[in-house]
């Protein structure tokens, strides 16, 4: 599976049981990235990309559990390393900001090689940068 | 440090927790004392008088005036806090602000309290709406001294100044500029570690969304201090009812490795005051990881201090032509090796 996570600086995810930050520039990346295949995430996540076009929407809270190979997750609240030797891409979104944090990505990302990068403007924040890293082998 | 802390915990935290049913008056004099039966006797600086904020440039008109209702009386007592442990904020009453449901509005506005008899600051208070952000970059504020203001440098903090003029609601919330009812003598790490985040938060919540957010600031001092021990924030996020925005914590005003008198300003080394360099070197924020690695050790951070901007993402070493100048830039981060920056996209200044 692919995994997609939005981090902040400190790979920190939520505050408070809540995401620290969105943008619909980034929503719009993730409907262009996951076009025409299937993307899995859960009830919480729906909420705000409940409504992405041109996929395959599919909303469980054992989604990491259940995508298959080649299939995307929206992570934002869960914890990864249970899952890792399923994950053979992670797409990171960097808010570039600090926000505060309780959750963070339990992943060790110099553990994975980085593949691609790119930085785009958000709609509220004024870059976004976009990796992607693959499991070393 | 302990003891400054554990004296801490005697303190009922001020929270000047009276606020205003939405009466429209025209008439500036009904914004006047609330009487505050919490201040009496605790030495709280006697700040329960709001005032509106300057209708500054690009603003919506704030002239409005309430009248005082006693429905959110509330002492929030310092024993209900721990003592600082390393961390720059810790989660009070569950993480819930205490906000009543009349206070949820859409509307925007802005106030702040006049400062008390040892020109201390009260409480700050604000629905922030996209009305009320800023429109120019922020200028000067050099010329307010806040109370217990006192300019010293360390080589162990972060820009070497101990104390930043921290703004209770930060400048890309509500545009306030020098106003001295929004400015507290605040250490380095309390403004950079502490408050930005929860700014940054709320800043791009309300730009992606347009939504409103109800944000109070609220400094803590004890007895007849000048310096606060830290700021108690609560914000939540009006139209999706708190699902955006929802906290409410405390925000310590404290320098690791830096001995503060709250009563004066003063300050001393740890190591000049007998407490070990392992200790004075105890950073404050002890985060889950960096881009690097979640669990990479805090002896990592301690021992260099890179400088990034977050606009250029250029990072700066010490020795460098412009490091010294990034220390008071508003998009300063902070990493702790050159690697850390690198793994956060950053590349090296060339001078």
């Amino acid at each position: 599976m692919i995994v997609i996570v939005c981090l902040d600086d400190r790979k920190g995810m939520m505050f408070n049981h809540r995401r620290q930050s969105r943008d619909q520039a980034v929503a719009e990346r993730i409907r262009k990235i996951c076009r025409g295949k299937k993307l899995w995430m859960s009830p919480y996540s729906a909420q705000l990309y409940g409504s992405l076009k041109g996929m395959e929407l599919a909303v469980n809270p054992d989604f990491l559990s259940l995508a298959g190979s080649g299939e995307f997750c929206l992570a934002e609240s869960e914890e990864l390393v249970p899952f890792v030797k399923k994950i053979e891409y992670i797409i990171v979104f960097w808010w570039n900001r600090t926000y505060p944090a309780d959750f963070y990505l339990d992943l060790d990302l110099s553990r994975w090689e980085r593949k691609g990068r790119h930085e785009f403007p958000g709609t509220s924040h004024e870059k976004i940068t976009e990796e992607i890293y693959e499991r070393r082998t | 440090m302990r003891g400054e802390h554990n004296s801490m915990r005697k303190i009922v935290l001020h929270s000047y927790l009276f606020f205003y049913l939405a009466v429209f008056s025209l008439i500036l004099t009904a914004c006047g004392q609330a009487d505050n039966p919490n201040s009496a006797g605790l030495g709280e600086p006697s700040a329960s008088v709001m005032d509106e904020a300057e209708n500054g440039s690009g603003k919506p008109d704030v002239s409005q005036t309430e009248k005082p209702t006693d429905n959110r009386k509330k002492s929030i007592s310092i024993e209900e806090i721990p003592a600082y442990s390393g961390q720059p904020y810790v989660e009070i009453d569950g993480n819930q602000p205490g906000f009543t449901e009349k206070e949820k509005t859409k509307k925007s506005f802005e106030r702040y309290s006049e400062l008390d008899s040892l020109g201390r600051c009260g409480v700050a208070y604000a629905n922030v709406g996209k009305d009320l952000m800023p429109t120019k970059k922020r200028g000067s504020i050099g010329k307010v001294k806040p109370s217990g203001w006192h300019t010293v440098k360390y080589d162990i903090v972060d820009g070497k100044y101990l104390y930043n003029r921290c703004h209770l609601i930060g400048y890309q919330l509500t545009a306030e500029n020098a106003n001295e009812k929004n400015l507290i003598t605040g250490t380095r790490s309390m403004n950079v570690d502490g408050m930005l985040p929860f700014e940054n938060m709320v800043a791009d919540y309300v730009k992606e969304t347009g939504n409103d957010v109800l944000y109070k600031v609220t400094p803590v001092f004890e007895g007849k201090d000048l310096l606060a021990r830290g700021v108690q924030i609560e914000a939540y996020s009006v139209e999706d009812k708190g699902d955006g925005i929802c906290f409410n914590v405390f925000v310590y005003n404290v320098q690791p490795g830096i001995r503060i008198n709250y009563a004066t300003g003063e300050s001393k080394k740890d190591s000049e005051t007998g407490v070990s360099g392992k200790e004075a070197k105890k950073t404050p924020a002890s985060y889950a990881g960096s881009r690097t690695g979640r669990n990479e050790s805090a002896q990592k951070k301690e021992a260099v201090e890179i400088r990034g901007n977050q606009k250029s993402k250029i990072y700066h070493c010490p020795g460098q032509a412009a490091y010294k100048k990034m220390a008071d830039s508003d998009y300063l981060i902070v990493f702790h090796s050159e690697q850390e920056a690198q793994d956060a996209g950053y590349r090296k200044a060339k001078r």
